[in-house]
């Protein structure tokens, strides 16, 4: 295959990656831990909404209910995180979402089969092909939502009183409680709003990204190595990074001798983005 | 000394006693027990061994890693790579089996140490993401180039002529259970020696660890190196009890299966390795038995690791504690204090014997935070066994200089030298070995280990038992073999400043190491740290709130306010310093 | 109507790190508690906040006992604790850290009032400013809050004397607003000379309770706590 041809099909991933890469980046910086249960709650959510919803509002139907099922199972997981770890070092909270991950996995096996699920495409087909690109309608979805997602939450962050406060509570969180802040309630906001956009991203690509619960872990690796090339800070480099790495993995396919280093890109990316932003020692206070 | 000689001696008898008695009973079950059940308890001890592995860099060094199967698939893989494919599968005859399991296992590690690597430097989530993603694109890997037992279609020769009968299973059972009670015992050894302490420290601790001289790469690295390896011995074992494996047997999913039971049963305690690999075997056994779904156990095990977190504790702590109010027969445990002898509480004016040598010599150091100078053009020296006191008012920059001076604060101006040699450049575990040594303000001795685990650790080698042992009487701490989680926090300051004695350093900085005493127990503690240069040589840089403590341990005086030195020289004249007094009280009204 | 501590001690690890605490704080009375560094009187100052939870003893807000409370309900009831070491928000500019509190325009301007200089630096994130300037930022949040009570630690921590001696007249004009405020200082004689009560804690207990004027003319007394 053309080399250009399978980079382009690659930005399909891509934008996956790059919008989970935004969630987990602003669940690092906002509520100080890394969420290796962000695709699992959507995936979940979707799941159980298509078992859910009748087939004739199916796919757009699936999907509302889809976001719905996992901002509450979002909001649950930062309930339990908030309230009995709230002081306890990012390694534990994250290592808590390692368990929930777990447990989220094997009960979508249990109560959904091990078997592909019979997800419907809400967009199939190019928005633009030629003998040279191939770019699918999804990944222009998907990106333009992580685009979306980035820019809301800078916008908000710094223009709206609640971003203010969710600033505040991230640089200090003692001191914004003893102000009166509701820490709690703004904690619990944004793992509900980070859990409804995971429920749209499985959603919507579910057909050919997420047909299974594997997709809670296969989704998550290239997403989790998309937000450490913004060094889990910032949201734009997330952006590029995930568009990178699809287009990375798409590029190899056009290559069928070395196709197996298809699977070791994220790895190679995290490797690599970790080696240049740990390359100077520092002491931080808490150690 | 021989309380301890006899503990130790008690210590060893029981490790014994274990072994032989587990060799008893794998005997026992190799025999008399049905031929399935034989080869279910294969598996618990394969199981057994990745637990133990990740007790390693979970438990014991404190970090996450979701790719223990992955090593065992690598192990596994390479051991069948080289019975089928190189001289090495019958080149040894009925040994080729352990040598290609051992070289697959060092294969293991090796990835391990280069997937450690990058991730180990500091912040511990990272080892999570990549080790999941390693565990996730390795399964992906597996499911394309497959297994050599594939390419060939046949088994791997099981050791010293095992055939696959019920017979040779049964053989195979024993084979095994004898290689897990050697590995338990290897791990449960190291566990106690110098190498567990510094996983231990380095878990508790990354700033306390690099002061007493070790990188924190290098501990937690040797920590994940080792599991790693012990991770490729159990996809060997695998390998030579199943016979053919795919990726099916080392899946991602499992690895944190795994990875969660671990740190609910707390796997860094053998006998939890084993119940946890108990659980994790026979609990689906039991489901099938009832018609439940297998995934049960997995959620089952999810919910169990998300309370073990939010309670900080594991199975194995619990069960150890519970065990411990029963030996007290239910009454509250009494923390063990150091003894600190009645001494004159006399304050005396301290003069020493000095070579007048420079040994600490810190020249025009200035470090800046921003637009604050946190240190301003600091200037101080610590001649040869002088007690050199450093105080001032809160937030004069005392901390900052040690931090400075320990290597923690790498950016600065100015020079700091330590017995005519520079300091410049050098990490805090470096400058350690060169002789700088500290006690922290907050507590960072880990109370997971014995008060001479921690002094050994400490001392580097540098100090005999018996050396060790005196220092302790010295400052009438407790035991070698007291625990030190049984020891309150201002004894452990004493120990902290009893082991960085022991690790004979040039200079010795201590950082308010008698915060947690009462005012009594402050002066005869001075006592004790007055006669620290002459006894051993030592010269110490002290900082202290309370100054009476100051004024009878401290020749000389350096006082530092808003990061500059205020004044500096013989302790009674600077305590005069109507400036020094302003200093402390603030000015009065209508100055 | 008043702030009221009871036989007040409050462990810290082991053992107690300050004890048996009593005095009471009336809307509008300045009480200052002086003593040599003071981790006993931080966490006093902690335990009625709520930053600590466990004391043993009474704290009473207007005749009820707070210890039940969280942190944001007790600072709900009025009481505002600023804390050691200039809390500010770095990443915020001046104008969100006061904002944060209240957006109330005649509370704003009061504040300026306070502390005019802030007004050219309304854009800055606070991270950039002075010592003396990120103080006056902390004491503007919480004077933002519209406190009943307000306790103050270690103001004068790393401040120019010079800089200290601007911003207690605040405190004054603040109190005369019919605010009681606790403040912990080590810098004794100024923070006496606007005090109607004064303690001195050393080695964790109250060696002195009554009146400021007592300690400003014997020097002897607040030297021997605090020197030895």
């Amino acid at each position: 295959m053309n080399p250009l041809l399978a980079l382009s099909v690659g930005l399909t991933a891509g934008g996956t990656f790059a919008l989970f890469g935004v969630l987990l980046t602003i669940m690092s910086r906002l509520g100080k831990v890394v969420n290796f249960s962000q695709v699992a709650v959507g995936t979940f959510g979707v799941f159980l909404a298509i078992r859910l919803v009748p087939k004739d509002m199916q796919p757009w139907g699936a999907i509302l209910v889809g976001m719905l099922v996992a901002m509450v199972l979002s909001i649950l997981i930062g309930f339990v995180i908030a309230k009995w770890l709230g002081d306890a070092p990012v390694s534990t909270r994250s290592a808590a979402t390692v368990a929930i991950l777990l447990g989220l996995y094997s009960l979508a096996n249990l109560l959904f089969g091990t078997r592909p699920q019979p997800v419907l495409a809400p967009f199939k087909g190019p928005i633009l092909q030629t003998d040279l690109v191939n770019i699918s309608q999804l990944a222009v979805v998907t990106t333009v939502t992580a685009i979306l997602v980035a820019v809301g939450a800078k916008l908000m962050l710094r223009y709206t009183l609640v971003g203010t406060r969710l600033r505040a509570v991230s640089d200090r969180q003692d001191a914004a409680e003893l102000m009166g802040i509701n820490v709690m309630g703004l904690q619990l906001g944004v793992w509900a709003v980070t859990g409804l956009i995971a429920g749209f991203g499985v959603g919507v690509v579910a057909n050919i990204q997420a047909t299974d619960a594997n997709s809670m872990i296969t989704i998550l690796i290239p997403s989790a190595a998309a937000a450490l090339v913004g060094a889990f800070r910032r949201l734009d480099l997330a952006i590029v990074g995930g568009l990178g790495i699809g287009a990375l993995q798409g590029l190899l396919t056009a290559f069928p001798s070395i196709v197996l280093l298809k699977d070791w890109i994220p790895i190679l990316v995290i490797v690599v983005f970790l080696l240049w932003t740990e390359r100077k020692e520092v002491w931080d206070v808490a150690r | 000394m021989s309380h301890a000689n006899t503990a130790t001696r008690s210590h060893q008898l029981r490790f014994g006693i274990v072994v032989v008695a587990a060799l008893a009973v794998a005997v026992a079950v190799t025999f008399g027990l049905p031929s399935y059940v034989v080869f279910i308890s294969t598996t618990v001890l394969v199981t057994m061994v990745s637990l133990m592995g990740l007790g390693v860099v979970t438990g014991s060094a404190g970090m996450i890693a979701l790719s223990q199967l992955t090593f065992a698939a690598v192990g596994a893989w390479v051991m069948e790579y080289l019975m089928f494919l190189t001289p090495l599968g019958s080149v040894f005859g009925g040994f080729s089996f352990i040598v290609c399991l051992l070289l697959g296992a060092v294969v293991a590690a090796v990835l391990g140490l280069i997937v450690g690597l990058p991730a180990l430097r500091l912040r511990g989530v990272n080892l999570a993401v990549i080790t999941l993603g390693v565990a996730a694109a390795a399964d992906l890997t597996l499911q394309k180039i497959y297994f050599p037992d594939a390419w060939l279609n046949q088994r791997i020769d099981r050791p010293f002529g095992m055939d696959r009968s019920e017979f040779g299973d049964r053989m195979y059972f024993l084979f095994t259970a004898i290689v897990v009670v050697i590995i338990a015992a290897a791990v449960y050894q190291v566990g106690r020696g110098k190498l567990g302490g510094m996983w231990r420290f380095v878990a508790f601790s990354e700033r306390g660890t690099a002061a007493a001289g070790t990188k924190v790469r290098n501990a937690k690295l040797s920590a994940f190196g080792v599991s790693a390896f012990i991770g490729g011995l159990a996809g060997g074992l695998t390998v030579g009890q199943i016979g053919q494996v795919s990726y099916v047997s080392f899946q991602t999913a499992a690895s944190l299966g795994l990875y969660v039971l671990c740190i609910v049963v707390g796997a860094h305690f053998i006998d939890m390795a084993f119940f946890g690999a108990i659980l994790f075997v026979f609990i689906p056994e039991i489901l099938k038995q009832f018609g439940i779904p297998l995934e049960w156990a997995n959620v089952v095990f999810g919910v169990l690791g998300v309370q073990a977190l939010t309670s900080n504790s594991t199975l194995g702590d619990q069960i150890r504690s519970g065990l411990r109010k029963l030996k007290r027969h239910g009454a509250t445990a009494q923390p063990v204090s150091a003894h600190l002898e009645e001494v004159d509480l006399e304050r005396t004016s301290a003069i020493f014997t000095t070579t007048g040598q420079p040994l600490l010599e810190v020249k025009n150091v200035t470090v800046r935070f921003g637009e604050l100078r946190a240190l301003d053009d600091v200037s101080l020296t610590v001649y040869d066994r002088e007690v050199v006191g450093l105080i001032g008012p809160n937030g004069a920059g005392k901390s900052t200089m040690i931090d400075t001076i320990t290597g923690f604060l790498t950016d600065y101006e100015g020079t700091i030298t330590l017995d005519g040699k520079p300091m410049e450049g050098l990490a805090p575990d470096r400058r350690a070995h060169e002789g700088i040594r500290r006690t922290f303000q907050q507590d960072r001795v880990p109370s997971s280990m014995t008060v001479g685990q921690y002094m050994r650790l400490m001392a580097h080698g540098k100090s005999t038992p018996a050396e060790i042992d005196e220092i302790l009487s010295y400052f009438g701490c407790p035991p070698a073999h007291t625990p030190l989680r049984v020891v309150d926090v201002g004894s452990r300051r004493i120990v902290e400043v009893a082991a960085n004695v022991a690790s004979k350093p040039v200079v010795l900085l201590l950082d308010e190491p008698a915060a947690g005493l009462s005012h009594d127990e402050h002066i005869v503690f001075g006592n004790q740290l007055k006669k620290i240069p002459q006894k051993y040589g030592i010269s110490v840089l002290l900082i202290e709130h309370d100054l009476d403590l100051v004024r009878s341990v401290c020749s000389k005086l350096v006082v530092l306010n808003f990061g500059g030195v205020l004044a500096s020289g013989n302790q009674a004249e600077v305590l005069r310093d109507p400036e020094v007094l302003k200093a402390y009280m603030g000015e009065k009204v209508g100055e | 109507m008043s702030l009221k501590l009871e036989d007040v001690t409050v462990k810290r690890g082991i053992g107690p790190v300050i004890s048996g605490v009593s005095f009471t704080v009336e809307p509008g009375q300045i009480t200052t508690i002086v003593g040599p560094n003071g981790a006993g009187k931080t966490s006093l100052l902690e335990a009625v906040s709520g930053l600590v939870r466990s004391y043993s003893g009474r704290i009473e807000v207007d005749g009820k006992e707070i210890s039940k409370l969280n942190r944001r309900q007790r600072s709900r009831a009025g009481i505002v604790h600023v804390q050691q070491g200039r809390a500010i928000f770095p990443s915020l500019t001046v104008r969100e850290n006061l904002e944060l509190a209240s957006r109330d325009t005649d509370t704003f301007t009061r504040v300026l009032g306070y502390f005019p200089e802030l007004e050219k630096r309304m854009s800055s994130a606070t991270a950039l400013l002075s010592g003396g300037e990120q103080q006056m930022v902390v004491l503007g949040r919480a004077l933002m809050t519209q406190p009943k009570y307000l306790l103050i630690d270690e103001m004068s921590l790393g401040l120019a004397p010079v800089v200290f001696m601007r911003l207690l007249p605040v405190l004054q004009h603040v109190a005369d607003t019919g605010v009681g405020v606790v403040l912990v200082e080590q810098f004794a004689h100024l923070a006496l000379g606007i005090s109607q009560d004064a303690l001195v804690v050393s080695n964790g207990k109250v060696s002195y309770h009554g009146a400021p004027s007592v300690l400003l003319e014997d020097e002897s007394r607040l030297q021997s706590a605090y020197m030895g």
